[in-house]
């Protein structure tokens, strides 16, 4: 018999006796530029989903984008409006909104207003109007705004067995109904904990507002999304001309591509500094480059990226203490043309000035530019004024943030050289004010020293993390050419690295630029 | 502001005269404006609800009232339909009652436009009057 039954087990095809295949659970589409990667992919397809928060935060402009992105004649959309803004003045103020079309009114999307069985009937009529009409319409998507009107009319005259009952019957025959709910309403977090809702609820999007000193900024959390990972956390959002849109605090980047494992050496554009850098700066490298005003950081930057456009790489300039033209200007001087480059697509340079704005919608920019050209090289001019052009609040947020989208962009390839500026103490070499130096690969110091009546400048390689590097201190000067290194290793010299040198040589010197006479 | 402008009120006299046409052979002679305002009302209570329509068509009664005197002893009930208007028929000059429709009308839809725009309008009406041929305001 075991034998018979072997024999049997043998012949039955490999597909019969595996696992069955678990349910594919579709994804609906936001239409919220960066929602769906916070979500996960999107919204599960036949869930119901509350979208909840404070006055102002978007809640219907949100539910509206999910239903402009999704309805169409075949599958339309029902949005059912109750107590809360009269339709009449949401179709007025939505149609500002680009993604709002005009053409899916009527046969896509269809308002149908609950008011009167709300405020003359019960949950009952409610319910059964509903049912009506979704079973008429056959919809995808259906919304209830507010939802919260219609449960605390409710609660005046039902009982809370009744209220849950309710709940039960909309969220069991909406799903069977093969739609995807969203019931907009104002809740504040207390409610969360006894109202049958959340419990019953797969999607839980949660909007508010948050303030800091003067700023105010917009922040959407997933705080329940059955059957998939969404990325946790407060994320920033932000409601503009076409409406809502997301920012993840991983920026999108989780699973971004990582480094090329033969990495080449990337020529900064400054032949003797390419040599103290052990033959230029490791591609997918994080460079920082250090130094006081006036020292030259931004021109050696220029210097990086049109070496860069000379070899084909695309790259960004996020400058954020200088205006573009100023730039593009400077780089003439030195004989490097950024405008070609520019007109060509091949260069984007990114004047981000904002008030108010998240670091995560400034890195979001800067993101979108590196897509958008393909950059190989970027520049971040400087960390400070980055840091300087956020709101106050979200300062606090910036190191978090950096660390983030640098180890992503550097994970793919892209290298990186970012400015910082540091005042110059004439008694220690610090890199930076912030505790910044765990972002970098490799570290470049200028300073100024105090040499023969003269204030001049040296630079030196402190640190490069795929391998060694010169340990010279070197002069360089600033010229019609840019950065230009010169001279040989100081050895003249001693407390360089003070500003305050003494001379402990010989030999005499020529100033590498000219003294004056009187 | 009147919003009963020539543009308005040209939109006005194509829904009436649609409405005419396709009333004439009814028993009941109520003027063609009680008609236009009864159809809107069942497709626009659906959208923005009675109360919503109510208040809105009593607007437009509000604005036609100073142009039309007549229109004075017309009114909106609860429901959203319009009373006193089949009464009125009898006692006025038609001439005048096509006048005061034209106003009424054109009222309502001068509303509709400023809150939700020409396009938005127009497709309102056209999920009422599928029929009638309406390439613009």
């Amino acid at each position: 018999m075991k034998k018979q039954n072997d024999a049997a087990r043998r012949k039955l095809p490999k597909q019969a006796v595996s696992r069955p295949g678990k349910v594919t659970i579709h994804k609906v589409p936001t239409g919220v530029p960066g929602l769906d990667d916070i979500l996960g992919g999107g919204i599960p397809e036949f869930s119901l989903n509350i979208i909840a928060g404070t006055p102002g935060c978007g809640k219907t402009t949100l539910a509206h984008q999910i239903v402009f992105a999704n309805a169409t004649p075949k599958k339309p959309a029902l949005y059912f409006t109750v107590l809360g803004e009269p339709a009449i003045k949401m179709l007025r103020y939505q149609q500002q909104y680009s993604f709002f079309d005009a053409s899916k009114l009527g046969k896509a999307i269809r308002f149908i207003n609950l008011a009167d069985d709300v405020l003359e009937q019960d949950l009952n009529a409610v319910l059964e109007d509903i049912i009506k009409q979704v079973t008429a319409i056959n919809p995808g998507i259906v919304v209830v705004d507010s939802f919260r009107t219609v449960v605390r009319k409710a609660m005046s005259s039902a009982g809370e067995l009744e209220m849950q009952s309710f709940i039960q019957r909309l969220a069991q025959f909406l799903t069977s109904w093969e739609a995807t709910t969203f019931l907009v309403g104002e809740y504040v977090s207390d409610e969360m904990r006894d109202n049958p809702l959340f419990t019953v609820a797969d999607g839980l999007i949660w909007l508010s507002q948050v303030t800091e000193r003067n700023s105010v900024v917009r922040k959407l959390q997933i705080i329940k999304l059955r059957g998939q990972a969404s990325v946790p956390g407060l994320h920033t959002i932000r409601i503009g001309n076409s409406g809502l849109q997301a920012y993840s605090r991983t920026l999108g980047l989780i699973g971004s591509k990582t480094k090329p494992v033969r990495r080449r050496r990337l020529s900064i554009g400054i032949p003797e500094l390419d040599q103290m850098l052990g033959g230029g700066i490791l591609e997918g490298d994080s460079l920082l480059v250090a130094g006081p005003s006036g020292t030259g950081k931004s021109a050696l930057a220029t210097q990086f990226i049109a070496e860069g456009l000379r070899n084909g790489e695309p790259g960004i300039m996020a400058i954020f203490e200088e205006r573009p033209e100023g730039y593009t200007h400077r780089a003439g001087t030195f004989g490097l043309n950024l405008k070609t480059p520019q007109q060509k697509g091949k260069l984007e340079t990114l004047y981000l000035r904002p008030l108010d704005l998240s670091v995560d919608e400034t890195m979001q920019a800067i993101l979108d530019a590196i897509a958008r050209i393909g950059a190989k090289r970027l520049v971040i001019d400087s960390l400070v004024g980055f840091e300087m052009a956020l709101a106050p609040g979200f300062r606090a947020d910036f190191r978090e943030s950096l660390y983030r989208m640098i180890g992503a962009l550097t994970g793919a390839g892209i290298t990186i050289l970012s400015t910082v500026e540091v005042e110059d103490t004439f008694t220690a070499l610090s890199f930076s004010h912030y505790t910044i130096s765990f972002l970098t690969d490799d570290i470049i110091r200028m300073r100024y020293v105090e040499i023969d009546g003269q204030l001049r400048k040296v630079i030196v390689v402190i640190k490069m993390r795929g391998g060694n590097h010169s340990k010279d201190i070197r002069e360089y000067v600033i010229t019609d050419k840019g950065v230009v290194v010169i001279g040989p290793r100081q050895t003249d010299y001693v407390a360089l690295t003070t500003g305050l040198p003494q001379r402990v040589g010989q030999r005499e010197e020529a100033a590498p630029e000219p003294k004056a006479t009187r | 502001m009147s919003r009963a402008t020539p543009k308005m009120r040209n939109f006005a006299e194509r829904l009436i005269a649609y409405e005419t046409k396709e009333n004439n052979s009814s028993a009941t002679k109520r003027p063609a404006a009680f008609l236009v305002c009864e159809k809107s009302r069942s497709h626009l209570a659906t959208f923005m609800g009675i109360n919503g329509f109510r208040a809105l068509l009593a607007r437009a009664l509000v604005l036609a009232n100073a142009e039309v005197a007549w229109l004075r002893a017309v009114h909106v009930k609860a429901d959203g339909s319009l009373e006193g208007l089949d009464e009125l028929a009898a006692q006025v000059d038609p001439k005048e009652i096509a006048e005061g429709s034209i106003v009424l009308v054109a009222q309502l839809l001068g509303l509709l436009v400023a809150f939700i725009g020409e396009n938005l309008t127009v497709r309102l009406v056209r999920e009422v009057w599928p029929k009638l041929s309406l390439s613009d305001l």
